[in-house]
């Protein structure tokens, strides 16, 4: 390898003279003070060396080239032209240097290895106020297996001195400001910026970048080496994603991970749903397990900050998962939050704002298509209404306004705002020789895009771990957040109903209750958001105390003690005023008030032990405990004569309620992990978890979870390694079982509700019991998952092209359903353990560097995960026709999706003229297909099949890039979520006639014979939903940020961080999805009349300024 | 070490078992509410509560009873008539909602009364105590089985409480089903109360006035006619002839006192009131689950705020804050009384009482201010459309009006706050003519039609006019909006038959069928019973 030698040309150029002379000066004082180590190895080395009419620097050159010196000049200075002899042999440096720069006023230093030429005479003065604040820092760069790694770039951060290691990995620079901090950097490795704080001998591990395989993560009672980790594991590098995108959240930054997808909806303080490799249960929860900090967390995503979150690690076979048994089978995410890095105190600041806009609204019927459709309805109703007579087909007060040119689409004239999101997040985090600290604390306001629909977010952080002794290490990692949601929203589901020509506000400017006077089924959507106030605040107090304790006197055996208790106050008030308009007393006061209060307490023994060079043992046992409990108070009263005091008063209301709840669940669990490593390269994890859950019944409370991994790193083998091209081959496999217990309390009893009956006239609530139609199921066990996995991890090119791919397979059993049972019964349904369900899949992340100039770097990362879930039994054959009964009432099919949909086939419209339409039918009905050819359309469920699945998709892809040129970075990044359908019933007509409005989806008429919607007149007589994909391609971020830290700038360079981004979410999104979104369909969709969750996607412009020092 | 140590003990000291049992801390089991008298008397109130629910759980599903028979046709809109074969389908979502409130919210709450009655045998003073509570439950029991006969014809028989899930059920014959409400029925007709201070609980003369039509379905006859008896001649009723109640002192006559808000139930001095669905506005529990108290000025009145004069301009409006507008409510016109109904039934005299212009609104006066026409008499000249007349304006029971019902929910329109009567007296009288003419005793059974035709002044009925459609017609003019009348069709068998001859909609009469006679099974219910067919009704898809 060629040596590359940093020039002092530019290094000290055009500093003041003094200025320059000092630092030199300081260095030489430095270079006295480490004599006795940094002369050792010039004086053992020796050299031979011979040449003629050689400059001084081709013989610095050739001393460089057979030895680990490197020389440091300036050549502005010095006059390096002379011309001499040599001819040494086995001489020492020193002794060629003297003779080769005899008679000049040249002289050197040597500093270890660096041998800076110099004037004479530069090193008197007293520069002694300079020592404490001029430095030199050298040290080895190697990889994480210690060995030697050359030509990674060491940056003094803020300016352009710098230097390259060598082929032993060794740097070493000098006259740099005490507290500068270094930046190493290498291609495919990860940046580090380290700050010097006063050390003279830095030593740097590089890790892998992206590919991440040598980062340590987080697996569950412990972390890991992620080399050494058997199971399937991704991570995200949240400082990374902070700074690519400051308005980020975590759903969002889950959803980039192959197999795992996020649908969100967009909205202020919506979480989302996440879901780790398909659906394994029909009727518990399917979201994942979250991990905060080494110990589980029930709360919601949205009371952690994500500026206070430093790697999430998501767990997705169920060998990773089974240690977390229980509730593992939905897969975990392990979230780590930020910690001190450095003595010096880290202040950052991340702060955003940003203003969204709807991507796409519903389309409602414009002014002239409204009216066209009822004269077109009339028409087809034939029922002699004179069309031609606009009062015939307005309502007085509509046609008022159509008349003075009064039309308001209510979507977007009365139900929505301008959104916008601002946040700031400051933190301080730090350490000192025995603690390690971060404080935090953050603000953020996102309102939404609909009046009401908005969230105001307050969190604070303490990461607090202290070394007590040697032995003994205690901490806290906790939070409290608190969110509040006040504020109720327009009715969307009347906004989509109301007529357009309606008038919404009395002259007075009150809420009017009926827009047309004499369409009562058209409730104003304004008028409880008007006439309501509300407050909704969720507080979440979070906290992990710990004790690691290393027992004294095994070596390698510690104990670690969690205690994490969580208490959450929910509280949503509201109260409705009086309408001035009406006659009677409306106004209502509720107050829900709940408090939900968990524990976990955990006991972690771990041993580590090697044996010999080859064998690493790491066995943990873990018992445990868990606690939930819901204590909730619900009140209500009404008619409130002096209304003032809203919800806080409600004896002022003459009429009162209270509703009381109290629920709670205990959990016991224990776990064994033994992991081993054998020659580094041979790994095997075997668990079991044995978990007892109180939901369950009597003789079912407890199961046993076992798993098994084992993974290869076969890059190791002699026979790899010399292929130079791969840098990595690791190839895992895993089997293991989960259980689910994510059901509410109390299902295996049949319990009451309390309702009330007034009898007589005049007379007082009498309490009246009654069951609820669940039916309780004493013999309810666990749901459990049992799943293999088949991994590959890779990197190859310099690790330029890195990735993994995952193929799985996961069968769930005695699955926990909400079953429809038949009403004799007497109840509705019941919880029930049926069937088996299985969830094949496969997943591969890509990550490429694909260009890396100095100025100009590209990377991108692709993701592309499939799924197939079906169900493969349920009762078996009870009829005896040798198939496996499907269950038409709940909606499942032997090998069909859990979430499919059950239906006729759409097979066009029946036409005038046509001579098979059914009984039931007419001319501008749909036509469906008689699918048992029977020659009739039955009601029954033979002429129906599974005509599409959604809820989730079955395929998931991402595609991010990261561009850097210069000081800017470009990130784009695009997901699709492919194969799922929904019904979206709004395309049937309904309340034609009436002064209700209505989708502008097109409909049939006898002059244009639509295929595809039916007549106005058609009244789906069997029942049918409309079906369409909910495919979609979205170019979701783009982020474009300037980093000013680069900038040859004394101001910007005092920053760590220092970083403008320009973004925009949800530019846009490709898809045939008729309804606002096809992310955010909403379950309500099947509705004809309207639906509440017609929220539109925000599409938002951000701008964000990251900054620390 | 000490954290060790603490350890060990806390993992030593708890008994895992224990930890996990879970005991329901804030809901009731039946095993835990059915061991106290207190506990019987609130689920017997809940019973009540679900037994209204049939009307007060949604908005329309009550009219399903009504439309689409000789008396009522349903107009959602003019266009849109009644196709049977659309309509009325294994996936009808009204034969869905029927089936479920018989057999989830009803049913198993009596089999759980009478079950626990016995099984708590101790808490009970005498057997009297113990059989009365029975006897409720076994009354509504009869009630729902009655009802589930009458529409479905065969149904699965459930007199057990729910152990576990069945998914095995057949259904047992009509004349089966029938015959354990008779049974409940004697049962309740002995032990319950003869009244009862909380009005709007079952009374033994419930019980005997249901027995008589469950009778008359399995042709018991004679037993009919002494079930009857034994409520007429108790003494403790008989029909309203004179004025009475809150309206008495204005104009009106007794059988629109009847009608009237808080003339309902007996403590009114109404003594043909048996039974009542109780209804209070700003109370809790005053209305049902759907909240919005009586509907039926929105089912049965004509959809006036509609009508346009002939200038074009609206000539009825509804606004409770402009004085003389609200007497009507708001009515949406969902059940259209048939011209059979509003005309045919009293062409023979039309100055019976039930005819007078305290309860039925033939004439309109236009009350918009705004309009020309305001003060005068609509005219059905001034009708433009079919829907004018089908829908907009026609005559109605004034059964239906009363005051607005204003609760919490006031605010929504065509709702009063009446109670409304499930079983009158006076109907119990019909049903002792039909028995007696079903019995060969013509004689009485006219006799007991004058009884009614009598109170209402109008002419007396001769014995060789009395058949069944005579006493269909007669209940028509009695009961008109009261009746659930598509029940009674069925349960004769007239269903189709008289659809055929009085429907209104011409479209409902021509594409009924004959298997439309009872209702279809719901597929929602034969799907879930996978352990074995819950047959269909014949003529319905499978």
């Amino acid at each position: 390898m060629k040596k590359k030698r940093i020039h002092g040309d530019g290094l000290l150029h055009g500093l003041p003279k003094i200025y320059r002379t000092m630092k030199l000066i300081c260095m030489f004082m430095f270079v006295a003070l480490l004599q006795v180590s940094a002369s050792s190895y010039s004086q053992t080395t020796k050299l031979n060396l011979s040449g003629r009419n050689l400059s001084l620097e081709e013989v610095f050159s050739r001393i460089e080239e057979q030895s680990e010196f490197s020389f440091f000049y300036n050549l502005k200075q010095l006059d390096l032209s002379r011309r001499v002899d040599v001819e040494f042999k086995n001489k020492s440096v020193e002794k060629i240097l003297n003779r080769v720069l005899a008679g000049t006023n040249i002289t050197y230093t040597v500093d270890n290895r660096l041998i800076v030429i110099h004037k004479k005479g530069e090193t008197t003065g007293d520069v002694g106020w300079l020592q404490a604040q001029q430095k030199s820092v050298s040290g080895k760069v190697t990889d994480i297996n210690g060995l030697p790694l050359p030509g990674v770039t060491i940056v003094v951060k803020g300016t352009t001195q710098g230097i390259i290691t060598d082929t032993e990995g060794n740097y070493s620079l000098m006259d740099i400001p005490a507290g500068a901090t270094l930046i190493f950097s290498f291609v495919g490795m990860k940046q580090q910026e380290i700050p010097i704080e006063g050390r003279n001998i830095i030593n740097v591990q590089m890790r892998e970048e992206s590919v991440g395989i040598e980062e340590v993560v987080a697996i569950g009672y412990g972390t890991r080496s992620k080399r050494f980790v058997t199971g399937s594991v991704s991570s995200v590098d949240m400082e990374e994603t902070k700074s690519i995108l400051p308005n980020t959240n975590v759903g969002q930054s889950l959803g980039q991970i192959a197999g795992v997808q996020f649908v969100g909806s967009g909205r202020p303080g919506q979480s989302g749903d996440i879901l780790i490799r398909g659906q394994n249960s029909l009727g518990t929860s399917s979201s994942p397990l979250i991990v905060l900090d080494g110990i589980i967390f029930e709360g919601s995503l949205s009371d952690i900050n994500v500026q206070d979150i430093k790697t999430i690690d998501i767990l997705k076979d169920a060998a990773s998962t089974a240690i977390y048994g229980s509730r593992a089978a939905n897969g975990v995410i392990m979230i780590t939050s930020v910690k001190g890095t450095s003595t010096k105190p880290v202040i950052r600041l991340n702060s955003s704002y940003g203003v969204s806009e709807a991507a796409k609204w519903l389309k409602l019927q414009s002014r002239d298509s409204y009216i066209q459709r009822r004269i077109d309805y009339h028409k087809q109703a034939d029922d002699q209404v004179d069309v031609t007579n606009l009062a015939n087909l307005l309502q007085p007060d509509e046609l008022e306004n159509y008349n003075k040119g009064v039309f308001n689409d209510p979507f977007k004239d009365l139900v929505s705002r301008q959104g916008c999101l601002r946040t700031v997040d400051l933190s301080i985090s730090g350490r000192t020789e025995r603690v390690n600290y971060l404080v935090s604390g953050s603000f953020s306001e996102d309102k939404g895009l609909i009046k009401g629909d908005q969230e105001k977010r307050i969190t604070f952080r303490i990461n607090l771990d202290t070394k007590i002794n040697d032995w003994m290490t205690i901490g806290t990692t906790s939070f409290f957040s608190s969110r509040d949601q006040s504020g109720i929203t327009p009715s969307l589901y009347d906004a989509y109903r109301n007529s357009p020509f309606g008038n919404f506000y009395y002259s007075d400017g009150s809420v009017k209750f009926n827009p047309v006077d004499n369409e009562a089924a058209s409730y104003n959507c304004m008028y409880d958001y008007e006439l309501t106030d509300n407050e909704e605040k969720t507080q979440n107090l979070f906290s992990n105390l710990y004790a690691e304790i290393k027992i004294p006197f095994i070596k390698g055996l510690s104990f670690r003690m969690n205690y994490s208790p969580n208490l959450e106050w929910h509280n949503d008030y509201s109260f409705m005023r009086q309408d001035q308009h009406i006659t009677g007393n409306n106004t209502q006061a509720n107050k829900n008030i709940e408090k939900q209060f968990r524990w976990v307490w955990e006991n972690i023994l771990t041993y580590k032990k090697s044996i010999g060079n080859e064998h690493d043992f790491d066995l943990t046992l873990m018992y445990g405990r868990n606690h939930y409990e819901l204590d909730q108070t619900l009140a209500e009263a009404s008619l409130f004569d002096i209304d003032n005091l809203g919800y806080n008063n409600f004896s002022l209301g003459s009429q009162q309620q209270t509703n009381t709840y109290y629920a709670e669940k205990n959990g016991i669990s224990s776990l064994a992990r033994l992991n081993y490593v054998y020659k580094k390269k041979y790994m095997l994890s075997l668990a079991v978890r044995r978990d007892g859950s109180s939901v369950f019944g009597a003789n079912n409370k407890f199961a046993n979870f076992p798993s098994v991994a084992l993974s290869w790193i076969a890059s190791e083998e002699p026979f790899i390694k010399k292929i130079e091209a791969v840098n990595l081959l690791k190839i895992r496999a895993s089997y293991g079982a989960n259980g689910n217990d994510a059901i509410s309390p109390y299902q295996t009893k049949s319990l009451n509700a309390t309702t009330h009956y007034v009898f007589g006239d005049g007379g007082a609530a009498t309490i009246g019991v009654i069951p609820e139609t669940v039916m309780g199921n004493e013999s309810l066990k666990w749901e459990s998952t049992y799943a293999s996995n088949i991994g590959i991890d890779f990197a190859i090119l310099n690790s330029r092209i890195s990735g993994s791919i995952d193929v799985y397979n996961k069968t769930t059993k005695d699955l926990i359903v909400m079953r429809t049972i038949p009403p004799t019964n007497g109840y509705e349904n019941t919880y029930d353990n049926v069937g088996e369900v299985n969830n094949k899949g496969i997943e591969f992340a890509l990550n490429t560097v694909n260009i890396q100039q100095p100025k100009f770097q590209w990377s991108s990362s692709f993701t592309f995960a499939y799924n197939k879930n079906k169900i493969v039994h349920l009762f078996g054959d009870i009829d005896g026709d040798g198939i496996e009964d499907d269950d038409i009432g709940n909606g499942w099919f032997i090998g069909e999706n859990i979430n499919s949909y059950f239906d006729y086939e759409f097979d066009g419209i029946y036409q005038e003229g046509d001579t098979d339409i059914p009984s039931h039918s007419e001319p501008g009905y749909v036509r469906v297909k008689d699918l048992s050819e029977d020659g009739d359309i039955q009601t029954d469920n033979s002429d129906k099949k599974v005509v599409g699945h959604g809820k989730h998709p079955d395929f998931a892809l991402t595609f991010s890039n990261t561009f850097n040129y210069g000081n800017f970075s470009l990130y784009v990044a695009m997901n699709s979520m492919l194969g799922w359908e929904a019904p979206f019933n709004l395309v049937n007509p309904s309340d034609k006639g009436r002064a209700l409005n209505t989708i502008d989806a097109g409909y049939w008429t006898p002059e244009n014979k639509s295929n595809s919607r039916p007549s106005l007149t058609y009244t789906n007589p069997l029942e049918t939903n409309w079906y369409f994909s909910r495919d979609f391609l979205r170019i979701k971020d783009i982020a474009l940020s300037y980093d000013f830290r680069k900038m040859e700038s004394t101001f910007f360079s005092a920053f760590s961080s220092f970083r403008l981004t320009l973004s925009v979410k949800n530019l846009y999104t490709f898809t045939n999805w008729i309804g606002p979104d096809p992310e955010n369909c909403g379950d309500g969709a099947t509705s004809n009349q309207g639906s509440d969750d017609l929220f539109p996607m925000p599409r938002i412009y951000s701008l964000g300024i990251n900054v620390s020092f | 070490m000490a954290f060790v140590l603490l350890v060990m003990a806390g993992i030593t000291a708890c008994d895992e078992d224990g930890l996990l049992e879970q005991e329901s801390k804030s809901n009731l089991t039946d095993a835990s509410i059915l061991n106290s008298k207190a506990g019987f008397d609130s689920y017997i109130v809940g019973l009540i509560y679900q037994f209204r629910e049939e009307w007060q759980a949604s908005d329309k599903t009550y009219w399903t009873q009504f439309y689409n028979t000789d008396m009522y046709c349903s107009i959602e809109n003019v266009s849109q008539r009644f196709n049977w074969a659309q309509k009325y389908t294994s996936v009808s979502d009204f034969a869905e909602t029927y089936w479920n409130w018989a057999y989830i919210n009803m049913i198993p709450m009596t089999n759980n009364i009478i079950h626990y009655a016995e099984k708590n045998a101790s808490i009970w003073e005498d057997d009297a105590e113990k059989n009365a509570v029975i006897a409720e439950a076994r009354f509504f029991r009869a009630w729902t089985y009655n009802i589930l006969a009458n529409l479905f014809g065969d149904a699965p028989v459930v007199a057990e409480i729910a152990t576990e899930p069945r998914f095995d059920y057949t259904r047992d014959s009509r004349e089966q089903v029938y015959a354990l409400a008779k049974e409940d029925l004697e049962f309740a007709a002995q032990w319950l109360p003869e009244t009862t201070e909380q009005e709007g609980r079952a009374v033994k003369a419930a019980a005997q006035h249901l027995l008589t039509e469950v009778c008359i379905s399995l042709g018991d006859y004679d037993e009919a006619i002494t079930s009857a008896s034994n409520l007429i001649n108790s003494g403790l009723y008989h029909l309203m002839t004179t004025r009475f109640g809150n309206y008495s002192d204005q104009p009106g006559d007794p059988f629109s006192d009847l009608f009237k808000d808080g003339n309902f139930n007996r403590s009114s001095g109404n003594m043909e009131s048996i039974l009542v669905w109780q209804i209070e506005e700003y109370t809790e529990g005053g209305v049902g689950s759907y909240g919005r108290g009586n509907n039926f000025v929105r089912g049965w009145a004509p959809f006036l705020t509609k009508f346009k004069d002939p200038d074009g301009v609206s000539g009825f409006i509804y606004d409770p804050s402009v004085a003389g507008t609200d007497t009507m409510g708001r009515g949406a016109g969902f059940v259209r009384p048939s011209n059979y109904a509003l005309y045919e039934i009293w062409e023979n005299d039309w100055n019976d009482m039930r005819n007078s212009g305290y309860n039925m609104r033939r004439k309109f006066y236009y009350n918009n201010p705004e309009s020309a026409y305001y003060k005068t008499q609509w005219d059905v000249s001034h009708a433009k459309t079919e829907e004018d007349t089908l829908k907009i304006v026609y005559p109605y029971s004034l059964k239906v009006e009363g005051p607005l019902f204003q609760g919490g929910s006031g605010r929504y329109k065509g709702r009063t706050k009446k109670d409304l009567y499930v079983i009158r007296l006076a109907e119990t009288y019909l049903l002792r003519a039909e028995a007696y003419l079903r019995n060969n005793q013509k004689d009485k059974a006219a006799a007991d039609i004058n009884v009614i035709r009598a109170r209402a002044n109008a002419n007396l009925v001769a014995e060789s006019e009395v058949d069944l459609d005579y006493i269909l017609d007669e209940r028509a003019r009695e009961l008109m909006t009261e009746e659930p009348r598509i029940r009674t069709l069925i349960r004769m068998g007239k269903l189709v038959e008289r659809v055929r001859r009085y429907d209104m909609d011409p479209t409902s009469r021509e594409t009924i069928q004959d298997y439309n006679q009872f209702w279809p099974i719901p597929q929602t219910a034969i799907d879930a019973n996978t352990g074995a067919v819950l047959e269909q009704n014949p003529g319905y898809s499978k």
